[in-house]
């Protein structure tokens, strides 16, 4: 099995580990990153470009369009001290462009693409969301209705997308249409980049159980793309690019949300002096000890590649675990402490967990993927 | 055994369905993190159901029947504590509506934020705080109750009881507790139960799949173990009965709450969706008085108190 010690000597992580803390240290935002609206969008540009800037952007993209060309062991240790300085949330606005949007272009797009997008995501320039889950299209995404009429060079877009995080505030949105009107399922489908400030979009934000309105519903009323500079994989490819874009969601999208959590479950072990909830928070050490071993391995055996469908083993196993340790988080500090309020507070983990089983394919999802591709059970009427 | 209502109880849940009725309640438009309900509230002491267990001819369980069935509205009233726990006082010594607090009177406190009267447990007293509504700090939580908090208790009349009103307190709190979460939980399930048979996906409703009917019969199957339980400690109004009905309901609670949204998808998710007006209510609950164990050691405790 391969380990972060083995990828690299021991020598030159520790001196990378060194580079991250001491940039991480003289660098975080000293206030709390706004959850919602234009200030968060500030916010999250301007963190991500002097990451950029910091030479901390990208580690593992490659190095023409602005990333460093490192390895996943290097990633790895990157995203462990920047859990431990407790830097930026990783699950904020940028997060489709850095784990969704940006890989699958350099698995599935153009030279083009490639040049005029990474670099803006890397460097701060550009926020993306996600357009693939319909009102009658959420776990049966291959159900989805939003139209692509091709005409000439153009595509032209009609109907409706919901739970787009944050598009109210994205430049641009990947983007799952039906092209082919006679096909059905899995077939017809465009994986397309939309501008967010073509005429005829209208983006209608959510209020979330957690409090921010990151969830937006999107309209598209005869809005039109150039099919050459949109179109990525293919047209009617789609559902391939979007598989992609799911497996990269799947599988090491979550590394730095999954390392997070395991720092943040020793730091209620260390605070933990009630007897009565002490069992449960042994339990979450263990169970942290597991997610650190599994996400680490997998992601370094996905290396070169995109991740396989082992990925919702790790996928699953994280959400769930997020949901048990901010309730006993909740438990432990009770309501109206210190510990719950915050950008790094448990109270906003507590009601946002419930996302994690539910975003990128549920919890149900996911386990039919796990008994199917993973285990290879026989698949079931759908 | 007689499980259906009497004829008082009868009359009293359709003086309430009439109540209910012309307050015309509706979830909150705009899905509020806080549903408490003034007029609601204002309605059901001037209509004296929540004097009921003080009455002769009725009893804890006729009062615990109301705090259930209120429950089960997407707004909140100070009900439970009022109708379960008030009852143990004098009815002029203490003003309502109350909120109850555990060890420090200086926590944040359920109702607090609307209490004319603070409850603080300290296990070998009572204290009982006359709320000046101008000292108390609104607490924001996620929780929706009207959370508050005070910064001191300087000046405010504070009447102190002995252990055996404590125990009684908690005895009583643990019931109201464990009634209240029922209805909760029964409208949650209503609320999912028409989600999962009117939503599509794979062109079938999500109810047809087994996955979600067998997980979603195991929640009615706990919803109705922990109602009775609950309706028992009404009933008998004992110490292991009231501590049993607690520590269950509060066992159930994260499976419950977890599969509840998990069936309702990103829609579950947001606040334009009715589920959280129940949710957000079971999980304040969730660790209250210290949570099932402790609730499981008190049961535990009253059963067996040689052993314990």
């Amino acid at each position: 099995m391969p380990s972060v010690q083995a990828a690299m000597s021991a020598d030159t992580l520790e001196q990378f580990r060194a580079g991250a803390r001491a940039w991480l240290r003289a660098n975080i935002p000293t206030h709390a990153a706004p959850l919602e609206g234009p200030e968060s969008r500030a916010f999250v540009l301007d963190w991500q470009r002097r990451m950029y800037e910091g030479g901390w952007a990208g580690l593992t993209w490659p190095s023409e369009f602005g990333g460093r060309s490192l390895t996943v062991a290097q990633q790895i240790v990157w995203f462990e001290e920047y859990a431990r300085a407790h830097a930026p949330s990783t699950h904020n606005a940028s997060f489709v462009g850095l784990n969704h949007a940006g890989p699958t272009i350099i698995a599935c797009g153009t030279d083009q693409q490639k040049a005029f997008h990474l670099p803006k995501i890397l460097s701060g320039q550009a926020i993306w969301c996600q357009g693939f889950s319909e009102p009658g299209s959420g776990s049966d995404l291959a159900s989805l209705r939003c139209k692509g009429r091709i005409e000439g060079d153009e595509i032209v877009i009609e109907g409706q997308k919901i739970w787009s995080s944050y598009a109210d505030i994205a430049d641009y949105q990947e983007l799952l249409i039906r092209t082919d009107p006679e096909s059905s399922r899995h077939k017809g489908i465009t994986w397309l980049i939309c501008p967010m400030d073509l005429p005829g979009i209208t983006v209608r934000p959510i209020k979330t159980m957690a409090g921010p309105a990151k969830f937006c519903e999107v309209f598209y009323d005869q809005v039109r793309v150039p099919i050459a500079e949109a179109v990525v994989g293919g047209v009617g490819n789609g559902w391939k690019t979007a598989m992609a874009t799911l497996g990269f969601e799947r599988g090491t999208a979550s590394l730095a949300l999954q390392i997070g959590l395991v720092e943040r479950i020793e730091k209620l072990a260390a605070d933990c002096t009630d007897p009565v909830i002490a069992p449960r928070i042994a339990d979450l050490r263990a169970d942290a000890a597991a997610l650190k071993a599994m996400s680490y391995s997998f992601a370094l055996a996905s290396e070169s590649g995109t991740p396989g469908p082992e990925g919702s083993l790790i996928r699953l196993y994280f959400a769930e675990l997020a949901k048990r340790a901010s309730d006993a988080a909740v438990d432990l500090y009770g309501i109206g402490a210190d510990q719950l309020a915050g950008d790094h507070g448990w109270a906003y983990d507590y009601l946002e967990a419930f996302s994690e089983t539910i975003a990128g394919g549920t919890a149900e999802i996911q386990r039919n993927i796990i008994g199917e591709r993973v285990l290879g059970l026989p698949r079931g009427k759908a | 055994m007689d499980f259906e209502p009497n004829e008082n109880q009868t009359a009293i849940l359709e003086g309430l369905e009439q109540l209910i009725s012309g307050q015309a309640i509706e979830a909150p438009k705009e899905g509020v993190l806080l549903a408490f309900s003034e007029a609601l509230d204002a309605e059901l002491a001037l209509g004296g159901f929540l004097d009921i267990a003080r009455e002769e001819e009725f009893t804890l369980l006729d009062a615990a029947l109301v705090v259930e069935r209120l429950a089960r509205l997407p707004v909140s009233a100070e009900v439970a504590f009022s109708a379960l726990v008030a009852p143990l006082f004098p009815a002029d010594a203490v003003q309502r509506p109350f909120a109850l607090a555990s060890g420090n009177a200086l926590a944040p406190a359920r109702f607090l934020a609307v209490a004319r009267t603070l409850i603080v447990d300290k296990r070998d007293e009572l204290l009982v705080i006359e709320v000046d509504p101008a000292r108390v700090q609104p607490v924001e939580s996620l929780f929706a109750y009207p959370y508050g908090e005070l910064a001191s208790l300087d000046g405010l009349k504070v009447q102190t009881f002995g252990a055996e009103m404590a125990a009684a307190v908690r005895r009583r709190w643990r019931l109201a507790m464990a009634v209240e979460g029922v209805g909760l939980m029964q409208s949650a399930i209503d609320t999912v139960i028409e989600h999962v048979t009117n939503r599509y996906q794979f062109n079938r409703p999500l109810g047809s799949f087994q996955a979600i009917q067998h997980r979603l019969a195991v929640a009615a199957g706990k919803q109705q173990s922990a109602r009775w339980l609950a309706l028992r400690a009404a009933w008998s109004d004992s110490e292991a009965d009231c501590a049993l009905a607690a520590g269950y309901l509060q066992d159930c609670i994260p499976t419950m709450v977890y599969d509840l949204h998990q069936f309702c998808g990103a829609m579950g998710l947001t606040l334009e969706f009715p589920l959280h007006f129940w949710t957000y209510r079971l999980k304040a609950m969730l660790g209250e008085l210290g949570g099932s164990s402790a609730q499981a050691r008190a049961a535990a405790r009253a059963t067996w108190p040689d052993a314990a």
